[in-house]
């Protein structure tokens, strides 16, 4: 993925005057996710009717018993691809979307349920469920582009509604998203955070972490969780060092990095070392 | 009990007693002067507003180390005694978020046909108190990048203006302290309004200005005993050994330009994490990116320009490429323009010594050990810089005149569009606003639609009317541009950077080289050589293309062939049967084209790449580097020189280019990743 988490392939631009004569056709979908990057967009109470007004919001299970399957201008995709069905589906709704959005940890690294990922998934199977045999799921859980071509990600658990709103923006008005890729301590210097790393030498992955979510726990004088994933060229390794050199045991790190976007490389990779 | 005279001669030294800040802090605060200082917040010491003697850190001290900070309760007295927190007065004399331009009109105008404006700033006047002698050093920096160039930042120039200045002479270095080493400090020279030295039961206070004077004329001072004198100059001689010099900087800038291709680099690059925290605390960074906000409809537009830094990969992006994609790279960019090039540029050092970029970097990483790695000192001996010779105090400034702004937004017209290739659209645009009329040849402008980014876009061609741009559609902006209809409005600003020289090409043969859209920053100038025909030995243009398709202004090149005025060869990587031109690379061409090389000027526009590849077949054939010109493309987000996006060695492309000859650029040209 590029900066903004637009890939870099050419596809065509959105037109300025894209909106008329017809509204763009928008589908929310959602595979294994909790729902909450969904409801980010519900939440949405003082955007939602100008959202409504401009798109036609055709397939979104959460707000509307409008069904559709496509075809979609714009796709939201939220949840991680974990079963089999899953990975036929989104191939085929692929097909039917112009521009796919992947939102969320889940669509766009796999989630927290990619911890399965990392472990042994028939000893989870076994120890959860009373009868594993019914439970048809793969043994990882993948982000939607690991499937299909993603036009866009917006990341986060949950993500942003703010990024969302610039996305559509992009969309209605011709601009690229402004969806930087910096890390969240940009915001917090930005804001005039204090940094809990240096000042309180707490563990924050805010360095590796890319911003979204204006540097909301920082904010309130705790550590980033890596909500929003490793941000390009993320040097985990540093960062993994420097807490080992402060004294933090390897196990210690090594759930710092496995939260909601363990999946994603650059935290993997720190987990696999450390535990 | 003596008042101080109030027309008290700059110079002046007085005893305070510390029981008087409070009546200070008050005096400070007339004529609804918002008073700034240090305060214990979040665990550290930040800049915050300052209402009485209880906000400041008594008995606190702040324990610097890299990658650390600690306060520390000493349960003393004493006021001031900590090194700088994260917080520099940047914070207030240049914010990090700044609404830049509104689309104004109404309600009930289409967005197209509003216009851009700044938006009236209300701006309270400022005390800053406890600014230490490398923070005003870092001022002084800011008032000459952001304020005495050719285009002033209005909104720092107005933030600056009034303010008050009481210095607080440092009694402790902090761990990460090296201003000693930078010849900034721990002695306050001047550039103060009034300058304290805190002493056992007090301070000395030294009168820098008569508005510093006028401060202290209400309060109840003595003039200062000598003991009381000599006592505060002991202090801050304590502290200059105390910190030492850590860091030899003699000749630190030619080092680090010469150490370029240094393997450290990748080194560095395995700790650095560019989360940017180094150059957001720096005191001296200036770069900032404009960021567009709208409604859903782009109806509401404003921009805002907002702190960035050149440790982000989106800050030397440019449509189709990045300049610097590896972090070091950019680690690289930081440290060789802050203790390099800038003083090249700006005249003195970008660093003044304050050392919170060591302290805040969440890893640790000390500034000063990098430069001795990456750029060490001929021989080993540690020479102490003498004492900066005093750069000349910065005058107020005046008002800032809207010719002064230099490029103010103009509603320019669509007359005429002309599409050029299946990506690429001619615009004319009408406007009597005559410096767009008058511009140079490669002067180049950027156009702004509602809720929409301002790419730089070349001048392709000058009217009497107006002028023309030829679009590429690359990005989203671009697209909304080529879309543009006749009659529909296009708002620029402009003409910006140095153009071609023309005068260069006076009797000389003239060799003009470029590809596919390159062509269009170059048309202006063909134009003028045409003009100028029975002056110039011989004028060659030599044009590449992807395929015979990607070729602009195909029919004008057509007559321009017949009519013989100027010899052109074409040539095109790709084609098809109909094609009866040549196929190969430009370089090619001007390989074989008959020269009096020695007498050659050469324009050349292009990809990097095929820049390079020219001007090695140029230098062959012997044309010398003062008579190869390029124009280069950077990511700019200003366009005159204050953003800091197209950071080129000591160039800004915009301003200073983004026309440069071979033997300008020196080794800035052709060094990836610069």
């Amino acid at each position: 993925m590029s900066v903004t988490g637009i890939a870099p392939h050419p596809r065509p631009q959105p037109n300025p005057r894209w909106a008329t004569p017809r509204r763009p056709r928008v589908g929310v979908v959602k595979f294994s996710s909790c729902d909450g990057c969904q409801l980010t967009l519900l939440d949405m109470e003082d955007e939602l009717l100008a959202i409504a007004e401009r798109f036609d919001i055709v397939e979104f299970a959460e707000a509307t018993s409008n069904r559709s399957h496509g075809p979609f201008d714009v796709l939201f995709v939220e949840g991680s691809v974990s079963t089999d069905e899953q990975a036929e589906e989104i191939v085929q709704l692929r097909r039917q979307a112009t521009t796919l959005v992947a939102i969320g940890a889940c669509a766009t690294s796999g989630g927290i349920q990619a911890l399965r990922n990392l472990g042994d998934d028939d000893a989870f199977r076994n120890s959860v469920y009373p009868r594993p045999e019914w439970i048809a799921a793969l043994p990882t859980s993948k982000p939607v582009s690991d499937y299909v071509a993603v036009d866009a990600e917006l990341y986060g658990c949950p993500i942003s509604g703010r990024q969302l709103l610039e996305l559509l923006t992009s969309l209605t008005v011709g601009r690229r998203p402004q969806l930087p890729d910096e890390a969240v301590c940009a915001e917090c210097k930005r804001l005039g955070n204090t940094c809990v790393l240096v000042a309180g030498g707490e563990s924050c992955l805010g360095p590796v972490t890319r911003t979204g979510c204006g540097a909301l726990c920082p904010s309130f004088d705790r550590g980033c969780y890596g909500c929003f994933g490793p941000r390009e060229a993320a040097n985990t390794v540093s960062l993994a060092n420097w807490f080992g050199e402060q004294g933090k045991g390897g196990s210690e790190v090594a759930r710092e990095f496995a939260k909601f976007n363990v999946g994603a490389p650059a935290f993997r990779k720190i987990v696999e070392r450390e535990r | 009990m003596v008042a101080a005279n109030p027309a008290g001669d700059a110079g002046e030294t007085y005893f305070l007693r510390r029981e008087l800040v409070n009546e200070l802090i008050q005096a400070l605060a007339t004529d609804d002067r918002e008073v700034i200082g240090p305060r214990v917040e979040d665990g550290t010491i930040r800049l915050g507003p300052v209402s009485s003697a209880v906000d400041l850190p008594r008995g606190v001290g702040l324990d610097n180390a890299p990658g650390k900070a600690r306060l520390v309760e000493r349960g003393d007295d004493r006021l001031f005694d900590q090194p700088v927190g994260p917080d520099s007065w940047k914070r207030w004399t240049f914010p990090p978020r700044v609404t830049q331009a509104v689309w104004t009109d109404g309600d009930g105008t289409p967005a197209i046909e509003r216009r851009l404006e700044n938006p009236p700033r209300q701006i309270t006047k400022k005390a800053f108190l406890g600014v230490r002698a490398c923070e005003i050093a870092a001022l002084r920096v800011h008032d000459r990048v952001l304020a005495q160039g050719p285009t002033p930042d209005r909104d720092y120039a107005a933030r600056r203006r009034d303010n008050l200045i009481v210095a607080v002479e440092c009694a402790v270095a902090g761990g990460t302290c090296f201003c000693a080493s930078m010849g900034t400090g721990p002695e306050v020279r001047d550039g103060f309004d009034l300058a304290l030295s805190e002493i056992d039961d007090g301070f000395v206070v030294r009168v820098g200005t008569p508005a510093g004077a006028a401060v202290l004329a209400g309060l109840p001072v003595n003039p200062a005993t000598d003991a009381q004198f000599e006592h505060a100059q002991a202090s801050a001689a304590r502290v200059r050994e105390q910190m030492g010099v850590t860091l030899p900087t003699d000749g630190l800038p030619e080092r680090l330009i010469a150490a370029a291709d240094s393997p450290r680099w990748a080194e560095i690059a395995e700790r650095c994490i560019a989360c940017t925290n180094c150059t957001l605390v720096c005191p001296t960074c200036f770069c900032t990116s404009v960021g567009q906000r709208s409604d859903l409809d782009g109806q509401a537009a404003s921009s805002e320009r907002t702190w960035d830094s050149c440790f982000t990969l989106d800050f030397a992006r440019v449509a189709g490429g990045n300049f610097r994609t590896r972090v070091s790279d950019r680690y690289r960019q930081w440290l060789t323009h802050k203790f390099g090039t800038w003083t090249t540029q700006f005249g003195s050092s970008g660093c003044v010594g304050c050392g919170r970029c060591i302290t805040w970097c969440p890893v640790g990483i000390d500034v000063r050990d990098e430069l001795m790695a990456v750029a060490p000192p001929p021989e080993a001996a540690v020479v102490a810089r003498p004492m900066i010779e005093a750069l000349p105090v910065v005058a107020p400034l005046p008002p800032v005149r809207h010719e002064q702004h230099g490029t103010p937004p103009v509603k320019t017209t669509v007359v005429d569009t002309h599409r050029e290739t299946h990506d690429t659209v001619t615009l004319r645009l009408r406007t009597d606003y005559q410096p767009l009329i008058n511009g140079k040849p490669g002067q180049f402008v950027m156009p702004s639609l509602p809720a929409g980014a301002s790419p730089a876009i070349s001048i392709s061609r000058f009217h009497n009317d107006g002028f023309s741009l030829t679009v590429r559609a690359a990005g989203a902006s671009t697209a909304r541009i080529c879309a543009l209809e006749r009659g529909e409005t296009l708002t620029v600003r402009g003409p910006m950077g140095r153009g071609w020289p023309v005068e260069q090409a006076l009797g000389r043969d003239v060799m003009v080289i470029t590809g596919g859209i390159g062509l269009a920053p170059l048309r202006p100038l063909l134009d003028w050589l045409i003009a100028n025909r029975d002056h110039i030995a011989r004028i060659q243009l030599s044009y590449g293309a992807r395929t015979p398709g990607d070729r602009l202004y195909t029919a004008e090149l057509d007559t321009l062939l017949l009519s013989g005025v100027i010899d052109i060869a074409q040539t095109v990587d790709r084609a098809g049967p109909e094609w009866l031109g040549r196929v190969g690379v430009v370089t090619q061409v001007i390989d074989r084209i008959m020269c009096s090389c020695d007498k050659t000027t050469a324009f050349i526009c292009g990809p990097e790449r095929m820049m390079q590849a020219t001007v090695d077949v140029l230098h062959e054939r012997g044309v010398p580097d003062e008579r190869i010109w390029v124009t280069l493309e950077r990511h700019m987000d200003c366009g005159v020189g204050l953003c800091g996006h197209c950071q080129l060695g000591r160039f800004f492309v915009c301003k200073d280019g983004p026309v440069f000859s071979l033997a300008e650029l020196g080794p800035a040209f052709g060094i990836e990743g610069l």
